[in-house]
């Protein structure tokens, strides 16, 4: 009878155990199966009045049944556990595409871009960046560049003056002229970015402010092909592996033979469009070979060294690779403008 | 310069060679052609005799013509006001191309039209060449025009094409058509033909020349009598209104076309309203003199006058006077050639605001030994149009002497300079094209005689251009310059610059760019820093920009307020940049914040305020490696209304001011337009911090005991600062209080007005093992300390 009682509970428990659902309940059944005073337990009182024969074997019987209820009811515990930990997590998803939490790079003028850009190639090949006041003096705006009072060339920087010998550099080429005259005739391999101005009215293409970046290198045996070279690497490193150039002869008073330097157009490939204006090739810089009296006015003599010089626009530069449409653009700072241009690295 | 290819093939050999092929020709040459243009264009025109012009039966102004053009009769329908029948016309046929469209055959008002009869204007003629009535009809023929004539442009003469030279500053001796002959026929190689003529005197002049100024060094004429002054033969007309130039007369139109072929202006006098026969150059007059123009000029020393009877008859090179004007009864003149300095008559051009195309020759420079054979050009052209019998002899004065200009130059250092392997038969051959003469001194040396007309050749460098140009860039072999390996990049200074801004930009500002010059008023709103004297323009364009700047801060709080008024309403804006007074130099930076803290959550914003720039500040400090004790923050007092006299500091670095932030002021925010937002702004010289040392800090060892905190918190007067209350905690520390900081700090309800509730974290530690005993009696200690020193009331 007592052993048919023991199957009989087992089985009660073991389907009351497969069908709880929560861990209350699976609590609630612990105690009335497992509990000293459990249908199961209070068997263990009747175990006195069994045969002692009988009382080893039903003793073991009851344990044993105990131990598989304790087991199944901790393994459907561990079941309950592992779906409410699922239902919990599935709960608490999130949507993945609402916005980060960070802090936006900020936007950069593209105007130092290209001038951070256009440093960086120089730097790599080994020029070092000079400096140079915007407030300059007729001495080295003109005079030391071969532009002596009275010279034609005058007209074509309209000037603004500060004295009759003190005005805004209209060029960066006098630091031309500050780096010869500082290094005690030593060769020279500069770039200088800076500021410059003349006095033009602002409109969509003229600007009174604008900034060039000047480069000069003087040594023994320096020549056109240096220029060409290192013009032709600055040009493919700033617009492209595909780009060529092409040196034109043009007139700069502090330099001789002049160049003016084209590269073949971005947006056609050199096959002419609406942009080159048919011809394949845009003007991006001017230079050449600096000028014998240049050289030894600020100490160097022509006839053991001798150096090339060039100049870009860097508004320039940023226009033609970003399509800007207006130079004013650069100055006026909006926001929607600025963001454009995040830092790449 | 505009060069018509219709008068330049007289001079230079350009069979086979179209427009466009010249003008790459001379870009390549360093001459840049900027535009290539027609003088006239039409296709499908042909010339026709009206038979019959009756009024359109529906129109009031419309006339219905019967064109005959020998092998056949059109009707159109024609509204210029001069068309009439019995005049021959040119007349654009069916299928004609105008620069205004295509002709079709059209009804006008129910009456058939099969062409139209053309103005010079609808050829594309600019109207400065036509008169009143040419611009407001149709173009009357003579009555001999051959009719029935398709090269209606050739019969007009306005068959040409025209290149606009862009001439730069060392090539002045292009204004002159030979010139420019001479220049395209050693680029293409071919043959020049440049006449030279002599016109033999048969008289002598009584007329004395000469020049009391240097500003003039040469000076020839001659007199020319009986001349007639009438139209302009048609070749002259049409030569020069393709140069740009309107025909006035035979006598102007000879000046006009021999200046702009021979590039040597002329001036012509009508010799008998001379007061005394003499022509003087002189600088040194101060009078009033009427021009050409009829306008009064103050003429002032300096200014180059040519007189007679010391009174002044021409301005040099600029104008000549009403006085002594060729008009239409002119009879006798004096033809002029003569050398003006360039820098007097630019002057004197510029100050009087009279320029032409002789001012400008002269201003750029011209042959100074030409005169006679110019002079000799003008009196042929004179004799064969003008009817003038009798020219006087010619008569030079020439203060200087003509000395040919040889240059040494070498194969070698040419070849050296340009990066080539030309040889020197190349190098001589295009030398003597560009009519160089050389002379051999050795293998690889040689001489050159420089033309005169070449002013711009002054040494070897310039030879070498002239190789080059016309050789080619082409021919330069490309090679990297192979130079010493030095430790080049950016300086300390340079790359520190670098290192603020892109962690700047890495902090979400915004990079900006602004102009250098401000208005007067504007240079000294919002400077912070100095007072330094500002550099001030003498010829500024506008009053908005006279004054160079001595800070950053105005303008980019103007591109703050611009981007505000285009609802981008929450920035983060900085520049640096360099500035310059009068007595420093150094490197700047500015930074603006506006309304919001950018990229934070929309719901949850947080407004910009003082502390924000100050981490900006103590950011740039950590950045490159300067202590916390090597800076301070003090108030900042002013007594502009700028900024916000509690919300705004001053930055102490070394004993010296080297920035102002703060909040801005609620006044300065109306008048900037920024209004209730909020807005922080900060001046700073980096020049201390980019030249500053700094040591390389030692490892600490990290304590491996544990660190105990404890918090404080109390009740005190307002006006007690954070740094005071640290100060006090921090001097009592007794070596194990490792940090104090400030978590919180609260003001407003159940606390007194004038008080504050300030919590402090702290965090002791030691090498060893901390015992309460030892951590309760620095809190006793700091806790005296701070009732000692404040008015402190201690809560639980």
């Amino acid at each position: 009878m007592e052993n048919q009682n023991i199957n009989e509970i087992y089985e009660n428990a073991m389907s009351e155990i497969n069908e709880s659902s929560t861990s209350e309940k699976l609590a609630e059944l612990k105690i009335k199966f497992l509990a000293k005073k459990s249908v199961l337990m209070s068997l263990l009182s009747s175990l006195g009045s069994l045969p002692p024969e009988e009382r080893k074997e039903f003793g073991l019987k009851l344990n044993e049944t105990k131990a598989k209820i304790a087991e199944a009811i901790s393994k459907k515990e561990e079941e309950l556990r592992k779906e409410e930990l699922a239902k919990k997590l599935a709960s608490e998803t999130i949507d993945i595409s609402l916005p980060s939490r960070k802090r936006e790079l900020g936007g950069q003028n593209p105007f130092y871009v290209v001038k951070d850009e256009i440093t960086d190639i120089f730097l790599n090949m080994g020029f070092e960046v000079a400096d140079g006041p915007e407030v300059e003096t007729d001495l080295f705006n003109f005079e030391l560049l071969n532009i002596p009072q009275d010279h034609p060339a005058r007209d074509m920087q309209d000037t603004f003056y500060i004295s009759d010998s003190v005005l805004l550099r209209t060029h960066t080429s006098p630091v031309q002229a500050h780096t010869m005259q500082n290094a005690n005739g030593k060769p020279i391999r500069i770039i200088c970015p800076g500021k410059t101005y003349r006095r033009d009215d602002d409109d969509a293409t003229h600007s009174h402010q604008f900034a060039q970046i000047e480069g000069l290198v003087i040594d023994k045996d320096i020549n056109i092909g240096h220029l060409k070279a290192t013009l032709e690497l600055f040009a493919k490193k700033m617009f492209g592996e595909k780009r060529e150039i092409r040196l034109r002869p043009s007139y700069f008073p502090f330099t001789e033979p002049s160049v003016e330097v084209d590269i073949t157009c971005a947006n056609c490939d050199g096959k002419g469009c609406s942009m080159c204006k048919g011809t394949g090739y845009i003007e991006i810089l001017g230079g050449g070979m600096v000028h014998p009296n240049v050289l030894k006015m600020n100490g160097y003599d022509p006839d053991i060294y001798s150096g090339f010089a060039f100049g870009i626009g860097i508004e320039r530069v940023a226009i033609l690779r970003y399509g800007i449409d207006d130079i004013r653009k650069f100055y006026q700072n909006d926001v929607r403008f600025l963001h454009q241009y995040r830092k790449k690295a | 310069m505009l060069v018509s290819l219709k008068t330049l093939k007289n001079y230079v050999d350009i069979s086979n060679l179209d427009a466009k092929e010249i003008a790459n020709g001379l870009t390549f040459a360093g001459i840049e052609v900027e535009e290539v243009t027609s003088l006239a264009s039409g296709t499908g025109l042909r010339i026709g005799h009206i038979d019959e012009c009756v009024p359109h039966p529906d129109s009031d102004h419309l006339h219905v013509l019967k064109v005959n053009f020998g092998d056949e009769v059109k009707q159109i329908v024609c509204g210029a006001p001069n068309a009439r029948s019995g005049l021959n016309v040119i007349v654009a046929t069916i299928g004609a191309k105008l620069p205004g469209g295509e002709i079709k055959p059209t009804t006008i008002r129910g009456v058939e039209s099969n062409g139209m009869c053309c103005s010079l204007l609808e050829l594309g003629v600019d109207a400065k060449y036509l008169n009143e009535n040419q611009t407001k009809g149709i173009e009357e023929l003579p009555s001999d025009a051959p009719i029935g004539e398709r090269d209606v442009l050739g019969y007009l003469g306005l068959d040409d094409s025209v290149l606009n030279l862009k001439i730069l500053a060392n090539r002045p001796d292009l204004l002159s058509l030979y010139n420019v002959a001479r220049e395209i026929g050693a680029i293409f190689n071919r043959k020049v033909n440049i006449p030279t003529y002599e016109v033999k005197d048969n008289f002598k002049t009584d007329l004395v020349v000469g020049s009391k100024t240097s500003r003039c060094s040469q000076f020839s004429g001659r007199e020319i009598r009986g001349i007639v002054t009438k139209e302009s033969p048609k070749y002259i007309k049409e030569s020069l209104m393709a140069m740009g130039v309107r025909s006035i007369n035979n006598i102007v139109d000879i000046g006009n076309y021999v200046m702009l072929l021979t590039g040597q202006p002329l001036h012509m006098y009508d010799l008998d309203k001379l007061s005394k026969h003499e022509l003087i150059a002189k600088d040194d007059l101060s009078v009033e003199f009427v021009a050409l123009d009829e306008k009064t000029y103050k003429i002032i020393p300096g200014d180059i006058v040519i007189t007679s009877n010391n009174h002044a008859m021409c301005l040099g090179g600029v104008m000549g006077s009403l006085e002594c004007a060729v008009d239409a009864n002119t009879k006798n003149i004096y033809i002029e050639a003569a050398s003006f300095d360039g820098a007097s008559v630019r002057h004197t051009s510029s100050r009087l605001g009279l320029a032409s195309e002789s001012s400008s020759r002269f201003v750029k420079g011209t042959n100074h030994f030409q005169a006679e054979e110019v002079i000799n050009f003008a009196s042929y052209l004179i004799k064969e149009n003008c009817d003038a019998k009798e020219f006087s002899n010619i008569v030079t004065y020439q203060s200087e002497q003509k000395i040919d200009s040889v240059l040494s130059c070498s194969t070698k250092r040419i070849n050296n300079r340009l990066g080539t392997e030309f040889n020197e038969k190349d190098i001589k051959d295009v030398l003597s094209r560009l009519s160089f003469k050389i002379k051999e001194i050795n293998e690889d040396e040689f001489e050159v005689t420089v033309p005169t007309f070449r002013l711009d050749v002054t040494c070897e460098a310039d030879i070498s251009e002239e190789v080059i140009r016309l050789l080619g860039f082409s021919n330069v072999k490309s090679v990297l310059p192979t130079l010493e390996v030095k430790v080049g990049g950016l300086s300390l200074r340079q790359s520190r610059l670098r290192k603020i801004r892109e962690m700047l930009l890495a902090t979400g500002l915004d990079e900006c760019l602004t102009y250098s010059l401000l208005s007067k008023d504007n240079a000294t709103k919002f400077n912070l820093l100095n007072d330094e004297e500002h550099y001030e323009l003498l010829n500024p364009l506008t009053d908005e920009r006279e004054v160079f700047r001595t800070h950053i801060l105005y303008s980019l709080l103007e591109s703050a307020s611009y981007n505000v008024n285009r609802q981008n309403r929450d920035l983060a804006l900085f520049e640096t940049s360099n500035m310059m007074s009068k007595v420093s130099r150094s490197e700047h930076l500015a930074a603006v914040l506006v309304g919001n803290e950018l990229n934070r959550e929309l719901m949850n914003k947080t407004p910009y305020d003082f502390y924000h720039m100050k981490g900006v500040v103590e950011d740039i400090f950590t950045l490159l490696g300067i202590e916390s004790s090597r800076y301070r923050f003090e108030r900042y007092e002013s007594n502009k209304e700028e900024l916000h006299p509690g919300k705004s500091a001053r930055i102490i670095f070394q004993n010296i001011t080297i920035g102002v932030f703060g909040e801005l002021h609620p006044n300065a925010k109306k008048e900037l337009g920024f209004n209730k937002t909020n807005v922080v702004a900060l001046e700073m010289d980096l020049e201390p911090i980019l030249e500053s040392k700094v040591s390389i800090s030692k490892m600490t060892p990290i304590s491996k005991f544990p660190t105990v905190s404890r918090d404080l918190a109390f009740i005190i007067k307002k006006e007690v600062s954070a740094a005071d209350i640290l100060k006090v905690i921090k001097k009592n520390g007794l070596g194990i209080l490792k940090e104090a900081k400030i978590f919180d700090v609260y003001e407003g309800e159940n606390i007194f007005k004038d008080s504050k509730s300030v919590a402090i974290t702290m965090t002791f530690g030691k090498e060893g093992t901390l015992v309460d005993k030892e951590i309760n009696d620095v809190l006793v200690r700091i806790k005296y300390e701070l009732s000692h020193a404040f008015d402190v009331e201690f809560r639980m």
